[in-house]
């Protein structure tokens, strides 16, 4: 404690001359006040504009002041310009409230530099409870003013850095879906041509073995067509709903088969599978529906055809089964070993694991289709 | 016997024109014009008495099949019926077309679609099914869909 010099300060006798508080000079309590590294002060209130009538050694040392420049006059000489105007209304109503208040608040030194100030205000009330003082002390809080600002500066920076990332992103993901759609419609119109050129090929040509076998082709290759204009409808284009492809193409092929005897019957459950099982699944199911309608029915006496096609899709635990069916005439004639078609629908299951079976139905015959088909989750594109 | 249908098509890949020129005439149909841009479509709307026009979205001068649909809804010179490979592009509202026949269409998907318009044309609401591949806009939903579903 700094005994001596607060004592050989004139200034200091005056003061606690002043305060004609409780605690006399010589009090212990008085001089831990002086001497304490807090900056501390004492208004008094009961005097016209509630001037200093107290302020510690560092008090002093803060503000840059001697004592003889602050005792008796009211603290504002510490505001500047660049105080906040709700810092000093917030003190204006907490003296004339007689309450606490705890504010920070620019100040201005007497060298005219800036410190911020954590203000801490009291009322000191005697016994009988009327307003005596004000207590005040000042602690500078600057350096927690600057990483205070900083860290919102940088906050600022980094969600500015943010904004702009996640701008690139969207521009990004939407240059890549506008590419997207840009394949797809090239594909899409590239199918179109490559049925065009075929069915204007077929019509030049007279020999009915190769006119059906251009139809052929061109059922397989609408049956990739089809794959193509189901695969980008939905918004997720990794999936494919292979029970909506079975409905389009056994309606197309039976409607263009001409022959209204024959029926459809199908049992569809909805089931998706990944895309790039889109086509070898659709090209086998057409294999296997135009093969019925091609070889399983006996043209009747009258002309006309009559019969039914079935189709089946469900999927018990991880696997996925497609059964297709006719009332037709059965077996003998419908699984030549050595056709393409044949080959193709086998090349196809080995492709896709499938294991594939052929039964006689009596009447007809029953192929029964079975793949494994993973659980489809999010983001499985496997 | 139902009278058939006269075509006017704006489509910019000529393959395609001409490969659907034929399948409207096989169906019993016949094609007033082919236009292969916008500005050829406009002044081939007033020279012609389709009526059905198939357009395509994309056309030699870019995607301007909606307008051109739009400048034929304003004539109502004809029905619009869209054909494109870029079904996304069309506007909610379809811009007052019937529908769209969506790319790449089957051989048997175009010949349905062939009838159905000219049943919905000639006496609507057309009986048949809709064709699978083809898409009616909202508001022929509303007036052609089939009673029972």
């Amino acid at each position: 404690m700094d005994w001596k010099r607060t004592r050989e300060s004139a200034d200091a006798w005056h003061m606690t001359d002043d305060l004609h508080a409780e605690h006399g000079k010589g009090d212990p309590f008085a001089a831990a006040i002086r001497a304490t590294r807090m900056s501390m002060i004492i208004t008094d209130p009961r005097r016209p504009d509630n001037p200093i009538v107290f302020a510690n050694d560092a008090f002093l040392r803060l503000s840059g002041y001697g004592r003889g420049e602050v005792i008796g006059k009211n603290c504002r000489f510490l505001q500047g310009p660049k105080t906040d105007k709700a810092a000093i209304a917030a003190i204006r109503a907490a003296i004339a409230d007689k309450t606490d208040l705890a504010v920070d608040i620019l100040n201005y030194r007497k060298d005219g530099s800036t410190f911020w100030n954590a203000l801490y205000l009291s009322p000191v009330s005697n016994d009988k409870g009327e307003l005596q003082f004000f207590f005040a002390s000042q602690l500078d809080v600057s350096d927690r003013k600057r990483s205070e600002h900083r860290i919102t500066a940088d906050k600022d920076r980094f969600e500015k850095a943010v904004k702009e990332r996640t701008a690139e992103l969207e521009a990004a993901l939407e240059a890549q879906t506008t590419l997207l759609h840009e394949v797809d419609h090239r594909v899409k119109n590239n199918l179109q041509m490559i049925s065009s050129l075929i069915i204007m090929q077929s019509r030049s040509i007279k020999d009915e073995a190769t006119k059906r076998s251009l139809k052929t082709m061109l059922e397989r290759i609408e049956a990739l067509s089809t794959v193509h204009r189901r695969l980008y409808q939905s918004k997720d284009v990794s999936r494919f709903d292979v029970s909506d492809f079975a409905k389009d193409l056994v309606t197309d092929l039976l409607t263009a088969s001409g022959r209204s005897g024959i029926k459809s019957k199908l049992d569809l459950e909805p089931i998706v599978i990944s895309a790039e099982k889109a086509t070898p699944v659709a090209l086998m199911v057409n294999e296997l529906v135009t093969n019925a309608l091609k070889h399983a029915f006996k043209e009747g006496p009258d002309g006309t055809t009559a019969g039914r096609i079935g189709i089946k899709m469900s999927q018990p635990d991880g696997h996925f089964n497609i059964e297709v069916s006719d009332d037709g005439v059965g077996m003998t004639d419908a699984s030549g070993d050595a056709s393409f078609g044949m080959r193709l629908i086998k090349s196809l299951a080995r492709q896709l694991r499938a294991n594939i079976e052929w039964h006689d139905a009596g009447p007809g015959t029953k192929v029964v289709i079975s793949m494994p088909n993973e659980p489809q989750q999010k983001g499985n594109v496997s | 016997m139902i009278e058939p249908l006269k075509i006017l098509i704006i489509e910019d890949e000529a393959l395609l024109a001409m490969e659907l020129e034929s399948l409207v005439e096989e169906a019993g149909h016949s094609v007033v014009g082919w236009a292969t841009s916008s500005s050829e479509a406009k002044s081939m709307v007033g020279s012609t008495d389709a009526d059905i026009a198939f357009v395509d979205i994309h056309l030699t001068d870019g995607p301007t099949g909606v307008e051109v649909a739009e400048y034929i809804g304003q004539k109502k010179s004809s029905v619009v019926v869209f054909m494109t490979a870029n079904p996304k592009r069309i506007p909610d509202h379809f811009a007052g077309a019937v529908g769209v026949i969506a790319k790449p269409y089957t051989m048997n998907g175009l010949t349905s679609a062939l009838r159905y318009l000219q049943e919905g044309v000639r006496r609507p609401p057309p009986v048949s099914t809709r064709p699978a591949g083809f898409t009616l806009s909202p508001a022929f939903e509303a007036v052609w869909a089939p009673p029972v579903a």
